[in-house]
């Protein structure tokens, strides 16, 4: 059991503590609020610290504690969002210095309002790349975040901040999005646990988009536990978003501990393991050998895989130019040079070769149905390499010199141009940066990645552990 | 293919101005592009199949598929 008021607390020990009366919400969100103003400088994830709205939920959440009320299942729990999230007050940046311009946004997002309703507490916002076209955590208009884990590496994005802020203990959970591997990413480079779920079920209302037909949004978290508690909040229908579809809340934490026996695990080779490095395919392995016995591991190739990160490239691509052609056309040079040329571009792509992605997406999906027809979950590595070095321009990829941006993504692409779900769970290796390896399930199977996330935890072959820069005795 | 040529006329069509100094970049990434249109290209699809619109609905399967 952590201090709940320490950096290292998860979700679930401090909403028990400060439901049981024995921490104030207050208290909690004082001691976050103090972490960040001494860390947040050297690691540069908040955009901005939302200090007075926390106190002031937190106040809330212990006056209705006193009066008898239910807290709520993430009562006084600090949370921070990706600054494409609306939050009332704040003009909804997303990442970029042309958003600035924007008006206030007048109403939270509704992922905010759920993870208020469930008791949480708003801390911050935090940087992201700019209009989330970045696997890096770099941004020429804020600069890069910096990774808890050695701060001269990338992040990660784009939830960049999202992964720093959480691995480093300044926010249990926070909220990211994901349109290629941007939960995945900094998630695996951070260290920490994250959830792309199912294309459609949680509601992206008051959010700032990137490419509609991919967008996902989801929650990162140090612990599996903490990540079913909320998602668990987020879930159900949102009127404010078109492709939310219309299904029932399913919680998943009553489940989490129900364990994996007898689930057939596939292990992806082929392509993947050819863009994979040694330790990305060594993260793979650890978490396989930690689940044999119990599961049941089947090697597996799903090479057509290849044509679906490229049908999500082109469509990104397109789709995403086609959003900001206006401010592509009027204030090209307020862009971040890192994307504008990529959205540039991307605006001149023809239409025959997306209009053959989008079906080259559909054939991708039906190889991999066709492969859970086999197995029920697939792992694979989430990024070829641990944290590249902050400047680093490229990225040797089976003795192949790739550019870093658009690749360090690749091994996550395929998945979320179908829609799949993913949990990302971490693997450390003394010594070394963290990896992580992605948990897929068939559409809508959520709680099965996190299942197999639980049982990982469980076994210690997937843990996030505190940053040797901060104070781990907390 | 002349990628400049290529800007240039495409630029026009879509009445996106691209500087000068952007074009390096913005030829790049064309090239890019190709590399990933070339993949595509690559697999072979059925006529049959009708997926042509840019609408997704991942589909529900088995127990999880119930609304």
């Amino acid at each position: 059991m952590h201090d709940p008021t320490g950096p290292w607390a998860s979700a679930a020990e401090i909403a028990g503590a400060v439901a049981a009366g024995t921490v104030s919400a207050v208290a909690v969100a004082e001691a976050t609020l103090a972490r960040i103003g001494r860390e947040n400088a050297g690691l540069n994830a908040f955009s901005d610290v939302t200090a007075d709205r926390a106190l002031a939920e937190a106040a809330a959440v212990d006056a209705a504690r006193r009066r008898g009320a239910a807290p709520g299942p993430l009562a006084g729990v600090p949370f921070a969002v990706k600054n494409l999230f609306d939050v009332a007050g704040l003009p909804t940046r997303a990442g970029s210095r042309i958003n600035r311009d924007r008006p206030p946004a007048t109403r939270d997002a509704t992922l905010v309002r759920r993870m208020n309703a469930a008791g949480a507490v708003l801390v911050g916002t935090l940087n992201m790349g700019e209009f989330a076209y970045d696997f890096t955590g770099e941004n020429a208009h804020d600069g890069p975040c910096r990774n808890p884990h050695d701060p001269t590496r990338m992040s990660g994005g784009s939830s960049s901040g999202c992964g720093v802020a959480t691995a480093a203990g300044l926010a249990p959970v926070s909220l990211g999005s994901d349109t290629n591997g941007s939960l995945r990413v900094p998630a695996a480079l951070c260290g920490v646990f994250s959830l792309k779920p199912t294309y459609g079920r949680l509601g992206r209302g008051g959010t700032f988009p990137f490419v509609d037909s991919l967008d996902h949004l989801g929650p990162l978290a140090r612990t599996a536990g903490d990540l079913a508690l909320a998602y668990d909040a987020l879930q159900g229908p949102d009127p404010d978003d078109h492709a939310c579809a219309a299904r029932r809340a399913v919680p998943v934490l009553p489940r989490l501990a129900a364990g994996t026996r007898g689930l057939r695990v596939g292990i992806l080779g082929g392509w993947f393991e050819v863009n994979a490095g040694r330790e990305a395919t060594q993260a793979v392995a650890s978490a396989s050998a930690a689940l044999d016995g119990d599961c049941r591991i089947v090697p597996l190739r799903l090479d057509p895989a290849e044509a679906g990160r490229a049908a999500a490239y082109l469509i990104t691509s397109s789709e995403g130019a086609a959003f900001h052609i206006e401010r592509l056309r009027s204030r090209a040079a307020e862009f971040d040079p890192d994307t504008r040329d990529r959205f540039l571009a991307g605006a001149l792509l023809p239409a025959a070769w997306v209009i053959r992605a989008h079906r080259v997406r559909r054939w991708w999906l039906a190889q991999a149905l066709a492969a859970f027809r086999t197995v029920d979950v697939l792992l694979a590595p989430a990024t070829p390499t641990p944290a590249p070095p902050i400047g680093a321009k490229t990225l040797v990829l089976d003795g192949r010199t790739v550019p870093l941006r658009p690749s360090l993504g690749l091994l996550a692409q395929p998945f979320s141009c179908i829609g799949l779900p993913v949990v990302t769970a971490p693997v450390f290796t003394p010594g070394r940066l963290p990896l992580g390896v992605q948990i897929v399930a068939p559409p809508w199977y959520e709680e099965r990645c996190l299942r197999v996330a639980a049982a990982l935890e469980a076994a210690a072959a997937a843990r996030a552990h505190p940053p040797a820069m901060t104070d781990a005795a907390a | 293919v002349d990628l400049d040529a290529y800007i240039d006329t495409a630029s026009a069509m879509v009445n996106l101005p691209i500087a000068g100094a952007y074009r390096p970049g913005v030829a790049r990434s064309l090239a890019l592009a190709a590399e990933m249109a070339a993949v595509v290209d690559r697999v072979a699809l059925d006529d049959g199949e009708l997926a042509l619109a840019a609408v997704y609905t991942p589909p529900g399967i088995g127990e999880a598929g119930d609304a």
